[in-house]
């Protein structure tokens, strides 16, 4: 079983602030998607309103296009996830998951039958008699998702689910939520301020900043294809390099840089080795050029010995935006000119003299 | 030197607080072994009775429905102990989880009722009772103090640091309001619940000046107005005063014994009142 999610003109205020400005949404039957954003930007206010956990001031929801922006949480065929697990500290992991089977009334073995089900699909069959507090978090985080499955729900919210675990067991909990999400083949909503969760595991991102939504597309789109300045810098680890101008920014991704010792590919910009961070398998150099500290991201380790290298880029890497940060086709003759301009023009000469100096 | 100072300061402190003990326990010893001694020795400086005798006992028994006095007592302040929980935690949860109008404006209200002098409002209270005609009656008691201010802003502060996350959990698990109080909520606050509890049936069973206005009958009355008849205009019975409030001090004694952890706690919570 699975929903769309429609989300048509939202608008939250609390007190003074808007948290919410105009949003609207639709989400995918069966897509596994995240809204993604800084803290403060609206995205857990967006779950919760789907989830009937807060009551919008404007604007409706849909599920399967009958709205349920009047609907009691447990009428509208949705489950959660929350952030802190919110489990019930007296019961058992077992009576934990029954607890909403128990209040929709299903019969004792039916329901006894269910929840064995899911702690066994779960991996938890055998600690199903322990509380809470005795288990370790990822067990508690399986828990709160078996408690999730058992209702069966249209659609799956996630509210940074992960975001208690450490590092170690959150990348095994991604994988394991990326399986679950394939098995259940139903609509997941997930919320995170965490890009690479929202990368490995998002088959749709939505990108929100201050109540609006910044951009929406596959993982693919918002990494390849940023919209505006916010989203180009939000996405990447490092971010994307922003080189302002006299009518915009240029941006440019590290990873589509490299270090040469001479000056060829496309364009090229005289850099100084500020510093490196050697991370093992790659190493992220910080540069000063003329266009101001850019990062680069190469594959690789302790290779780059050369303190002055060249820092070099193709034009069909780059992104180009306007004054006010949004994204303007790439005009080639635009780039070019202002390329140009960094690569050999007055202000670079003026740049290397005085570094030299 | 440095542990040497160290030893008379800790020397010091326990001193204080042996000293304190003493002070405290005094009174309680006193009454106990008074409760066995004669007339005659009752106003020696004796540590210990040296005619050990029950006749205090047996004259109270015999001069005093105690037993009936005592079942009164427990009636009352099981009942108060009971309403007053539960309609502070009616009252507790939905001005703790709810926003609605006038919330701040009743919080301040129970909160200067709780300032109010008893005194002050016995004389309405009393003729209020009359004219519902509850005089001698156990509910002329238990009636007016069923809602207690300082029960509703005590649990107040409980729910309020209660995760919402739980109670949201639940209302997602479908879960109306008084099933996510009764089910979720109250059960894992059994702590501060039971150490409240004991400190409302203690206020309850010590209660004196109401009840002597509403149970005037001495077989009706609850044990502390019995407690007083042994003291007279012409003659004071202390031994056998001391014998009945011994008795009366058992309840609340086995209740310290069973629940020992909870009224150390409660009355560290909120301060010996």
């Amino acid at each position: 079983m699975s929903g769309n999610i429609g989300v048509h003109n939202v608008v939250k205020d609390f007190g003074a602030a808007k948290v919410l400005k105009d949003i609207s949404l639709d989400i995918e039957e069966g897509s596994f998607t995240i809204l993604l954003g800084p803290s403060g930007c609206g995205k857990s206010t967006l779950l919760r309103i789907i989830a009937g956990l807060e009551t919008p001031d404007a604007g409706f929801v849909t599920v399967d296009g009958e709205d349920i922006t009047d609907y009691e949480p447990k009428d509208r065929h949705i489950a959660m996830v929350f952030q802190n697990y919110a489990l019930y500290p007296h019961m058992t992991a077992f009576r934990n998951v029954e607890y909403g089977l128990k209040i929709r009334k299903i019969e004792k073995s039916e329901r006894r039958r269910m929840v064995n089900e899911v702690l066994e699909q779960v991996e938890l069959a055998d600690q199903a008699h322990k509380l809470p507090a005795q288990m370790s978090g990822g067990q508690r985080q399986r828990v709160a998702l078996a408690r999730a499955i058992v209702k069966r729900p249209k659609a799956f919210l996630m509210d940074e689910p992960l975001s208690n675990l450490d590092a170690k067991l959150r990348t095994q909990m991604r994988f394991e939520l990326i399986d679950m999400y394939k098995k259940l083949n139903t609509t997941f909503l997930y919320v995170t301020h965490d890009q690479v969760e929202a990368m490995s595991m998002g088959t749709y991102i939505v990108i929100m900043n201050q109540g609006v939504i910044m951009q929406q597309g596959t993982p693919r789109e918002i990494y390849e294809d940023p919209r505006n300045l916010f989203v180009a810098q939000f996405i990447g680890s490092p971010p994307a390099n922003i080189i302002e101008h006299e009518n915009g920014y240029i941006g440019i991704r590290p990873e589509n840089i490299t270090l040469s010792d001479t000056p060829d590919g496309e364009f090229c910009l005289p850099a100084r080795v500020h510093s490196a961070e050697q991370l093992g398998g790659e190493t992220i150099y910080h540069l000063n050029t003329s266009a101001g500290k850019i990062n680069v991201k190469i594959s690789g380790c302790w290779e780059q010995e050369n303190s002055e290298p060249y820092a070099v880029f193709n034009l069909d890497k780059t992104f180009l935006f306007d004054s006010k940060g949004n994204r303007i086709p790439d005009n080639d003759r635009v780039l070019r000119a202002v390329l140009r301009g960094l690569d050999g023009g007055e202000r670079l000469a003026a740049f290397s003299f005085q570094s030299a100096g | 030197m440095k542990n040497l100072s160290y030893k008379t300061a800790s020397a010091g402190k326990h001193l204080v607080l042996i000293l304190t003990c003493l002070i405290f326990v005094f009174p309680v010893y006193w009454m106990v072994i008074s409760s066995f001694e004669g007339l005659g020795e009752i106003f020696s400086a004796n540590m210990l009775p040296k005619d050990f005798t029950f006749d205090n006992y047996i004259y109270a028994f015999n001069n005093m429905p105690i037993g009936r006095m005592m079942l009164t007592s427990l009636i009352i302040a099981a009942a108060l102990s009971v309403l007053q929980l539960t309609t502070g935690i009616l009252a507790a949860y939905a001005l703790s989880r709810f926003n609605f109008r006038g919330k701040g404006i009743i919080t301040i209200l129970f909160s200067l009722t709780w300032l109010i002098p008893v005194q002050s409002i016995m004389i309405p209270n009393y003729v209020t009772i009359i004219q519902m005609g509850l005089k001698e009656n156990l509910l002329a008691v238990i009636l007016p103090y069923a809602a207690s201010a300082f029960a509703i802003l005590n649990l107040m502060q409980s729910f309020n640091a209660f995760p919402k996350a739980l109670i949201e959990a639940s209302k997602m698990d479908g879960d109306g309001e008084l099933k996510t109080l009764s089910r979720i909520v109250l059960p894992n606050l059994k702590a501060p619940l039971s150490s409240l509890g004991i400190l409302l049936f203690i206020n309850a069973w010590n209660e004196y000046m109401w009840p002597r206005l509403v149970m005037t009958k001495l077989e009706s009355a609850p044990i502390q107005i019995g407690l007083r008849s042994f003291v007279g205009s012409d003659v004071n019975m202390w031994g056998s005063l001391m014998a009945a409030t011994t008795i009366s001090c058992l309840p609340i004694f086995v209740i310290y014994i069973l629940l020992q952890k909870q009224v150390v706690d409660s009355f560290v919570k909120w301060g010996i009142k």
